[in-house]
């Protein structure tokens, strides 16, 4: 976490989450505003939100950042739409 | 024969009737270079699952991706295969066993072309597009597909 400013608070930011399928199941939510520390990589949010919600732990899933699924190590800079993606079944 | 590929509504909510795929199928006539086209339909299946059989599918999808996915697989598809027009369409919503959730409809001058842009559209669907199938099983329960 980076601090700044006299007073040292710390820099953060807040970003909308979507959740589909078995996650928004999970979540009981469909999307939520998620608030973090600045800095915060795609691997760090994954934790954060298997802290939350410790359901998902077993589930397969990609995080979509801005609409690109993103690997773990993608910094999330906002303004960010964040979308957790279970398995496809179109079709 | 070049033209623009604008993007297309692709999403129908329930299921895809056989009279739309007859009317889409009349409506190429006027189109007299086309001499082959191959339509994929994608069926509801009644699977067998622990608590009974599916008797439908709940589609959802992340719908703004979704709509890009599409795009970018038809400007592939014509980038790849020598087509006249292209056109797919996905249920959301519910789809009852033995309905259709999937049309894709593509003509071109010649067979083989169609053939092939047929079966590439189809499975690039199934594993880039962002949709969300809940099936639903026997009186409440259900499960969610995954795509193999």
């Amino acid at each position: 976490m980076r601090v700044i400013g006299l007073s040292g608070y710390q820099v953060s930011m807040s970003f909308q989450v979507k959740y589909f399928g078995m996650l928004a199941e999970i979540a009981g939510l469909s999307d939520e505003v998620w608030n973090a520390a600045d800095g915060l990589t795609v691997g760090q949010f994954r934790a954060q939100m298997l802290d939350k919600y410790p359901a998902m732990r077993d589930k397969k899933f990609k995080i979509a950042v801005n609409q690109k699924i993103s690997e773990d190590f993608v910094l999330i800079e906002i303004p960010a739409e964040i979308a957790l993606l279970p398995p496809f079944a179109g079709g | 024969m070049e033209k623009a590929h604008k993007p297309k509504k692709v999403f129908v909510q329930g299921p895809i009737s056989p009279d739309f795929v007859a009317k889409s199928i009349a409506s190429h006539q006027s189109k007299t270079g086309i001499g082959a086209h191959a339509i994929f339909l994608g069926q509801i299946r009644a699977d067998q699952k622990e608590g009974g059989a599916v008797t439908g599918i709940d589609y959802t999808a992340y719908e703004e991706m979704a709509e890009q996915a599409f795009h970018d697989i038809r400007e592939a598809a014509f980038a790849k295969f020598e087509l006249t027009c292209m056109h797919i369409y996905h249920s959301l919503g519910l789809v009852p066993t033995g309905e259709i959730s999937l049309f894709v409809f593509v003509s071109s001058p010649h067979r083989r072309a169609a053939f092939e842009a047929s079966e590439y559209i189809v499975e690039e669907i199934k594993a880039n597009v962002p949709i969300f199938g809940k099936e639903l099983v026997g009186e409440a329960g259900h499960v969610w597909k995954e795509n193999t």
